[in-house]
């Protein structure tokens, strides 16, 4: 009974004492068992300027419906397309202009812009904070400021006055804030771009040999030049663009096809024209080893829809498709035209017109029946649904998808464009007419300049000129998003718009009410769309 | 102590000598102040030990100058004594002497002091005896107590008593927690056995209270005690289910499918995150009890008030349900069989449009969308209910044996379970085999040695309600137009897994135009899969303890637990063919096999060190606890899949159960990937507690606990909890000794401090690092054919992060009344949560989800409970039980973090299914729009405020009320998102309970009913599913509105009237329902005629759950659970069968 009772006191005091004198600590003090920010050290900085490019291929506001839905679908030659009860709401919101301040699209559209704000903010403040400035971190600042940019320029051409964000967010509240003019948002992207241009190398080749489509200088001077042209700072223009041509990083492909061809292995991705491309890879058999997809939505969403069709045909969602107003308005001699619009019913060209030698089943009704939902497809994107990478990544029937189609974001026929309607407009007639020639001469096949097809231009006059670049740009980049903010920009969007509904505030795109109820009532609506 | 003085003991006499000491202490102090003033001048030094008191007086005359005389025949003067006396004057030490004797002494002159018997001293006995409880057990500790004295004892190990009683004609009380309190008036008699008989009192229950048990009676808080009958013989395979209705301020809310957990919540909804209470299954702390068996369950008890929580700390604030399984008892072996076997019916099936109804509905919404081509519905001629062709009448089987016995060292039990349980959906079956074990050692009288163990083995039914696959096969049902036949037809198709053509009956797909997306033919999937997943779990529970009894009032009691299980998911996924029930071509649905293989392991260790005092002094009572204890939990998940598309070259993955792992010989290496995830958290907490009594009459319970847990930053790991709770046994009253009317009533209140480890997701997914978010996965750059990680937070992490508290309170009656045949009980509780740890969703602004602590929620309420027994005579006997509990809940701030003050939680459609946590109102309340009507025709939108600004509309569209404008102050004339409103409160106003039980001889009939009021539901189903979905119609389309004066309340058939898709009042309903839960019928066999056949107890059952709901909604069930701010949903699931079962129950 003693020893009994000494052994058990014993036991009462020396236990407790033990665990929280030794080993309470070292019990109580655990970690993730996987690695958090804290544990990249060094590598944070660039780790979270590559979530900047995950932001970019995985979100619904860059690559997927919302982005097509923004850019393409809400101009005259671009329709929803898919079938005719696939996202009939897109045709209200988009086509005909009734915009609505809440809904999925616009949502996504909104909140992911933000996302990539706040992202890029918090690369430059972890840079700023532990004083990097070598070269690599220096890099990483040049592109989260790149990101920064795009991200404002797209806001600014879509809502126009916006809220500035240019501090990291370490109190939720701090990121509520009134809207800022477009004016000033303009100078921060300018001091982004600044930033950006100063830092970013010249070629992907200075990151190593296994970054091709990373952000270089001339994708910065590329999107300067935009965010120029779009204040019609012509001077700025020419500057921007004679920079990057003058940089000899990038050449016209001399096929048109070519710029949208996606081979096994990445073949044909991030091309000479290339100034900057979202980047998916699909690995082999993917379509069950989610470890090697690494894709996007982009491919998948402007594929062929199946509806009726033999499974064969379930490529994707079949979204942003060509309008009977661009196939009529299109000369039929534009060899640009049979490579970007594909018909339902017909051969599809085969290697030579940008197709895989298939012949498309034929369109039936609206709701697809039977058949296809759609007359017209975008071939430019069906040009990259290359059938041998079907077989590979494993998507083919029931598994339709595309999901390692890079989307061009930036590409060379921009810049050439840009400075030809800069110089243009600032009344240098020749170096316009000689830039649009280098556009119409490749769209031709490269036959010289005493071609019949696609024949060269010779500058008359301004006006005549002006014409003739808003005519080429509306070919050259057709379905690709530009123009529905290319009509806006030159004051063309109430003539060519206004039968589907598009009056002068439809230029700005009312802000989401969600964001405005977030912020209390801080953040406050477009006031044309009160 | 000075003076020390212990006659020679006898034993079990230690009780009585303790007392002694302390009044000899008392004595010797007063004697010792006034010595000078006494007799004798010669003071004694002395210490002698177990000396005869004559040799003790040999002694003082070989010291002083006084001489003894006495008769040496004197019995008492042979006593043996320990005496330590120092200075002392003669009568002292005379005093300590004799006082335990029936000597008298007498100072003569010239000191002689002469030494007699007491003429009149009583003569004292020496009662010896032993108690027993239920069963012949030997009651440890029970009270033996001298009738209208102080005196008394309290039996040992072995249920043995002595005591020393002033004469053999005293009464004895016998008295031990559980037991009714047994008189015995000795009558001479010095050998008592005593068998006390189990309390039927509600107020004497034993229930356990955490880190021990206690009688009901001491306790001061809120503790219902349900038997482990209650929920042996229903047909549930969770007995949680079982508890629905039968305790006043438990709200369960089940579901159909086979072993699923109910949602579960005590008191309330006290947290944004963590709603469910914690489970302490026989001292082990866990999130489920999944794995129990119903059979082995001994006792239910449900923690509700702070004062029983408070010992809980962080874990306290959601309740606790104490589990206690089975143990032996004590006697002969007992052998008992249980079986029962039934059927489970869907009842309550929602309604869906049939092939006429779709048709017509279908071309007026083509009408209405601007086709003027009718749809070609060739090909689709069946008239399928969808519902029925995914159901089946399920069987339902338990059956239990169990064996256990005792001997005086020893004690077994052991249990073998085998269940069998099938839903109503098609293929769903769930099947399990436990084992249970314990065994209770008696080392020597100190020592008691014990283990437990309960092991489980469980094939879970196919995943048929979508919890990892996201098909819901009730929900998929619903969706698919009924022109779809359900049927096969036979093709000759190419073997999918050789090289030669068979013949195949082949499921019918959908209409590819109609429904492409999101909707498919669950029949096509479930028969094709359903056999095709291995779904298993092992768990292992157990338990080893040393209970040491030292210095009579001490227990010292370590426990080290552990809960390690395992679950191994591998599902197969084959090669099989659709048919397009247009052109009837046959495809593939898939051209890949693949397995997918999960492995989770769980690990759980606790281990408990509790030392408990238990004492009565006199009047006072005492039980005192003190402990410490530490907690583990670790999960380790690894999931591998590979994959085989088939080809000139390889082969698919057979369809044979042999091969379903990753590695299985016909994968594509290239396909082959593995991942895993894991975590731990850890708790040191120490803890106390004091349970007080006075005369029995008062008591005073007093509980602390410090936790510290791993979750938290050091800065802020530590925390306290505590409570206080007061109870007053009026009944014990002298003034209340003359009424008639109350047998017991006792008023009682608690207040404490608990806490909430609840830091999760707002989905109520635990985070177990909060201070350290994870990178999200799959956060990959690309560059080229190259990738490359990104580091993505999850989310900001809050460096100040500490726990959320609850602020708890109740005041309370318990009665009995009627002889006993009443019992009545009331509380009011009042539980202020603080510090809310709030998962903030920021995605509108570009942000990432923060966690937050701020605001605070408050949940009040009443519950009472009654019953009734009558024993009309001796063969008929009626109980009759019924509780209900009012209860309120508002959110009174949140965080500052949280800008315009509203949590939000989106569900279908831009979170159009909306539940707004915001302060002023009901946690997880539901917004929307109000419906007045259906805007009939042009004129009358002319008419109305506009609404253009929530998107276009037209006549047929819902005709939403104005209610504010954005200064807040009222209609404003036009329709806007600001007049979006509260519509509706998931949390009923108050729940109830029923039941009723008449045995008549071998009969009894028993029936339970539940219900709640007051509550809404938010139906999602045939009004927001995604309008990129072509879904069946529910039912009530048909009365749609179709033209003018036609609806004013069904809208426009359309998915392109988006207005419609906002949510509002069209959504809501009443969610009040009251349920016949059960109803048995069951008939004891005669014991003396069943003995013939060596059979103790024969019982046989009939028993139908669910036999009847009233509800007021379209669902399958009026019950839908949920997390802490979004429930009440009804997603077109939930269906509850009907379960019809007979039973049987034999005991050897």
């Amino acid at each position: 009974m003693k020893l009994n009772q000494r052994i058990f006191w014993g036991l009462i005091i020396i236990i407790p004492l033990l665990f929280s004198g030794l080993g309470c600590k070292k019990f109580l003090d655990r970690k993730p068992l996987t690695a958090t920010l804290d544990d990249l050290n060094q590598g944070a900085l660039e780790g979270t300027v590559l979530n900047l490019y995950n932001i970019l291929r995985g979100w619904g506001g860059f690559s997927s419906l919302p982005w097509v839905d923004f850019h393409s679908i809400r101009d005259d030659d671009a329709q929803k397309g898919s079938d005719a009860s696939d996202g009939r709401e897109i045709n209200t919101e988009f086509e005909t202009f009734q915009y609505t301040k809440d809904d999925w699209a616009p949502n996504t559209y909104w909140n992911d812009h933000f996302l990539m704000i706040n992202t890029a903010n918090n690369a430059i403040y972890s840079a700023q904070s532990s004083n990097l400035t070598d070269e690599a971190s220096l890099r990483n600042v040049g592109e989260a400021c790149f990101f920064m940019a795009y991200a404002y320029f797209e806001l600014v051409k879509t809502y126009g006055d916006v809220p500035l964000i240019n501090f990291p967010i370490l109190k939720p509240t701090d990121a509520i804030q009134p809207k800022s003019p477009a004016s000033r948002i303009y100078e921060f992207i300018d001091s982004n771009l600044q930033v950006a241009t100063q830092y970013l190398p010249l070629t992907t080749l200075d990151y190593g040999n296994a970054y091709p489509g990373r952000l270089t200088k001339g994708a910065a001077n590329s999107l300067w030049a935009q965010t120029y042209l779009f204040r019609q700072d012509w001077a700025r223009v020419i500057a921007l663009c004679n920079e990057v041509i003058s940089s000899s990083q990038y050449s016209l492909a001399p096929e048109f096809s070519d710029i949208w061809r996606e081979g096994l292995q990445g073949a044909g991705k991030n091309g000479p024209e290339s100034i900057w491309e979202m980047n998916a890879d699909v690995g082999q058999n993917a379509v069950s080893n989610s470890a090697v997809y690494n894709g996007t939505q982009w491919g998948t969403c402007q594929q062929v829809r199946r509806n009726g069709a033999p499974i064969e045909w379930n490529l994707g969602w079949g979204w942003n498709t060509p309008t009977d107003k661009l196939v009529n308005a299109w000369p039929d001699d534009d060899p640009r035209k049979a490579k970007t619009i594909l018909y339902s019913g017909q051969f599809d060209g085969g290697p030579a017109l940008g197709g895989h030698g298939a012949t498309l089943p034929a369109y039936t009704n609206p709701d697809g029946t039977g058949g296809l939902a759609q007359k017209y497809w975008n071939k430019k994107l069906y040009t990259g649904n290359d059938p041998e990478m079907r077989n590979f990544t494993g998507f083919v029937n029931n598994n339709g998808d595309a999901g390692w189609i890079n989307h061009r974001i930036l590409r060379y026929a921009d810049v050439i464009l840009m400075l030809a309607e800069a110089a243009n407009e600032s009344g240098d007639g020749a170096t316009a007419a000689a830039n649009l020639e280098l556009i119409r001469n490749r769209a031709s096949g490269n036959l010289g300049p005493s071609r019949t097809i696609v024949p060269v231009i010779p500058f008359q006059d301004q006006g005549q000129m002006r014409t003739a670049i808003k005519n080429e740009r509306r070919w050259e980049f057709a379905m690709e998003g530009y123009r529905f903010y290319d009509l806006v920009r030159w004051g063309d969007a109430i003539s060519e718009l206004s039968s589907l509904g598009y009056t002068n505030r439809c230029r700005f795109y009312p802000i989401p009410q969600q964001a405005i109820t977030l912020s209390g009532g801080v953040l406050e609506q477009n006031p044309e769309w009160q | 102590m000075k003076c020390f003085q212990t006659a020679a003991p006898k034993p079990s006499q230690s009780k009585v000598l303790l007392v002694m000491k302390l009044t000899m202490l008392m004595m010797l102090f007063f004697t010792l102040n006034v010595a000078a003033n006494g007799f004798g001048q010669d003071r004694i030094s002395m210490r002698v030990k177990k000396t005869e008191i004559s040799g003790v007086l040999r002694s003082i005359e070989e010291q002083t100058n006084y001489r003894f005389l006495y008769n040496n025949d004197l019995e008492d003067i042979h006593e043996k004594v320990s005496l330590n006396v120092k200075d002392a004057g003669i009568s002292d030490v005379m005093n300590l002497l004799l006082g335990r004797t029936n000597l008298l002494y007498q100072l003569m002159n010239d000191n002689l002091i002469v030494i007699k018997e007491d003429p009149n001293a009583p003569v004292e006995v020496v009662v010896r005896g032993k108690v027993t409880g239920e069963g012949g057990t030997p009651l440890l500790g029970a009270s033996v107590q001298v009738k209208g004295t102080t005196t008394g004892t309290s039996t040992n190990v072995e249920g043995n008593f002595s005591l020393t009683v002033a004469d053999a004609n005293v009464t004895l009380v016998i008295s031990s927690v559980g037991y009714d309190v047994q008189e015995v008036a000795l009558a001479g008699k010095t050998e008592v056995n005593v068998s006390l008989v189990l309390s039927t009192k509600v107020m004497d229950q034993v229930v356990v209270i955490g880190y021990g048990t206690a009688s009901k009676r001491d306790l001061t808080g809120s503790i219902v005690k349900v038997s482990g009958k209650e929920v042996a013989d229903k047909p549930n395979t969770n007995p949680i289910s079982s508890l629905q209705g039968k305790v006043a301020g438990l709200s369960v809310v089940n579901n159909g499918t086979p072993g699923a957990q109910p949602d579960i919540r005590i008191r309330g909804t006290v947290s944004i995150g963590q709603v469910h209470p914690l489970y302490v299954v026989d001292g082990i702390f866990n999130d489920n009890i999944d794995y129990l068996n119903p059979n082995d369950i001994e006792s239910i008890e449900i923690l509700k008030d702070p004062s029983s929580l408070a010992i809980f700390g962080v874990k306290g604030a959601t309740g606790v349900i104490a589990i206690t399984t089975k143990r032996a008892k004590a006697g002969q072996v007992t052998v008992n069989l249980n079986t029962s076997y039934g059927f489970k019916k869907l009842v309550d099936k929602i309604k869906m449009a049939n092939a006429d109804e779709f048709k017509i509905l279908f071309d007026e919404e083509r009408i209405n969308n601007g086709f003027t081509d009718p749809y070609d519905y060739s090909g689709l001629d069946a008239n399928t209910d969808w519902i029925d062709a995914v159901t089946q009448t399920g069987n339902f089987s338990a059956n239990n044996l169990s064996v256990s016995g005792s001997s005086e060292r020893n004690r077994f039990n052991f249990g073998l379970g085998y269940t069998f349980d099938e839903g109503i959906i098609r293929h769903e079956k769930l099947e399990r085999l436990t084992v249970s074990l314990g065994d209770e050692l008696k080392i020597n009288k100190f020592i008691k040695l014990g283990i437990n163990l309960n092991a489980s083995r469980q094939d879970n039914p196919y995943d048929a309600i979508g919890i990892s696959s996201g098909f819901n096969v009730l929900d998929a049902a619903r969706k698919v137009i009924p022109l779809i036949s359900p049927g096969t037809k036979n093709f000759y198709v190419k073997n999918p897994y050789g090289t030669d053509s068979l013949n195949m009956d082949i499921y019918s797909a959908l209409d590819v135009g109609l429904q492409a997306a999101g909707v498919i033919n669950p029949l096509v999937k479930l028969e094709n899969e359903w056999d095709k997943t291995v779904n298993r779990e092992y768990r292992t529970v157990g338990n080893v303890y040393v209970e040491v009894n030292f210095l009579k009032y001490f227990t010292f009691r370590p426990t080290w637990y552990a809960d390690v299980s395992n679950l191994n998911k591998r599902v197969y996924t084959p090669l099989y063919y659709s048919y397009d029930p247009r052109t009837l071509v046959p495809s593939l649905e898939s051209q890949k096999t693949s397995v997918v293989e999960d492995d989770k392991t769980w690990r759980k260790f606790q281990q408990d060190y509790i030392l408990t005092f238990k004492r009565n002094f006199g009047d006072h009572g005492v039980t005192a606890t003190a402990g410490f204890t530490t907690f583990y939990f670790g999960n380790f998940n690894r999931t591998g899949r590979s994959s085989q598309a088939g080809g000139p070259t390889a082969l698919p993955i057979p369809d044979d159960e042999r091969f379903w792992y990753i590695t299985n010989g016909f994968q594509d290496p290239s396909a082959t990937s593995a991942n895993s995830d894991q975590s731990e958290y850890s708790t040191v907490s120490y803890l106390a507690r004091a349970l007080y009594n006075y005369k029995n009459k008062y008591f005073l319970n007093a509980s602390f606990r410090d936790d510290a847990s791993s979750r938290l930053p050091e800065v802020n790991r530590h925390q306290q909890f505590w409570a206080i709770g007061a109870a007053w046994d009026i009944s014990k009253e002298d003034f209340m000794q003359s009424q008639q009317i109350f047998d017991f009533l006792k008023l009682k209140g608690s207040v404490g401090v608990l806490g909430n480890q609840t830091a999760s997701r707002l989905d109520g997914t635990p985070l177990n690092y909060p201070f350290y978010p994870n990178l999200n996965t799959g956060s990959n750059a690309v560059f080229g054919t190259n990738v490359y990680t990104a580091a993505d937070p999850e989310y900001i992490p809050n460096p100040d992060l500490k726990w959320e508290t609850v602020e708890a309170w109740e005041v309370g009656v318990e009665l009995n009344a009627f002889q006993n045949r009443l019992h009545f009980e009331a509380n009011y509780y009042n539980r202020t949560t603080n510090d809310l740890m709030t998962y903030v969703d920021r995605s509108a602004l570009g942000l990432k989800n923060k966690l937050v602590n701020g605001g605070s929620l408050r949940n009040w309420g009443e519950e009472f409970s009654a019953t009734w027994r009558q024993d009309f005579d001796r063969d008929l006997r009626l109980d009759i039980a019924g509780n209900i509990t009012f209860m309120d809940n508002e959110v009174l701030s949140l965080s500052e973090d949280i800008p315009t003050g509203v949590l939000s939680r989106g569900f279908f459609n831009n979170a159009s299914a909306e539940s707004r946590t915001v302060p002023g109102m009901p946690i997880g309340s539901f917004f929307g729009y109000v419906v007045e009507g259906i805007y009939q025709s042009y004129a009358e939108i002319l008419a109305s405020p506009i609404a253009s600004s929530i998107g276009a509309y037209a006549p047929g569209d819902f005709k939403f009320k104005d209610i504010n404008g954005p200064d807040g102050k009222g209609p404003d004339g036009k329709i806007t998102t600001d007049d979006e409103t509260f519509i509706g409160n998931p949390t009923p106003d108050f729940m109830y309970g029923v039941s009723l039980s008449l045995t008549y001889k071998g009969f009894n009939l028993s029936v339970d009913g539940n219900g709640v009021y007051g509550n809404e539901i938010f139906r999602t189903w045939g009004s927001l599913e995604s309008p990129f979905q072509r879904v069946n119609y529910s039912g009530d389309k048909i009365n749609r509105w179709h033209g003018p004066g036609t609806s004013n309340w069904v809208p426009i058939v359309s998915q392109e009237h988006r207005f419609n898709y906002n949510g509002s009042t069209y959504n809501i309903e009443d969610g009040s329902y009251f349920r016949i839960r059960n109803i048995q019928l069951g008939y004891n066999f005669d014991r003396n005629l069943v003995s013939k056949w060596k059979i103790r107890d024969l019982r046989l059952f009939v028993n139908v759950q669910n036999a009847k709901t009233w509800k007021n909604n379209y669902g399958y069930t009026a019950e839908y659970g949920g997390d802490a701010t979004a429930f009440g949903y009804d997603n077109a699931g939930g269906a509850i069968p009907m379960t019809t079962t007979f039973g049987l129950n034999v005991t050897f």
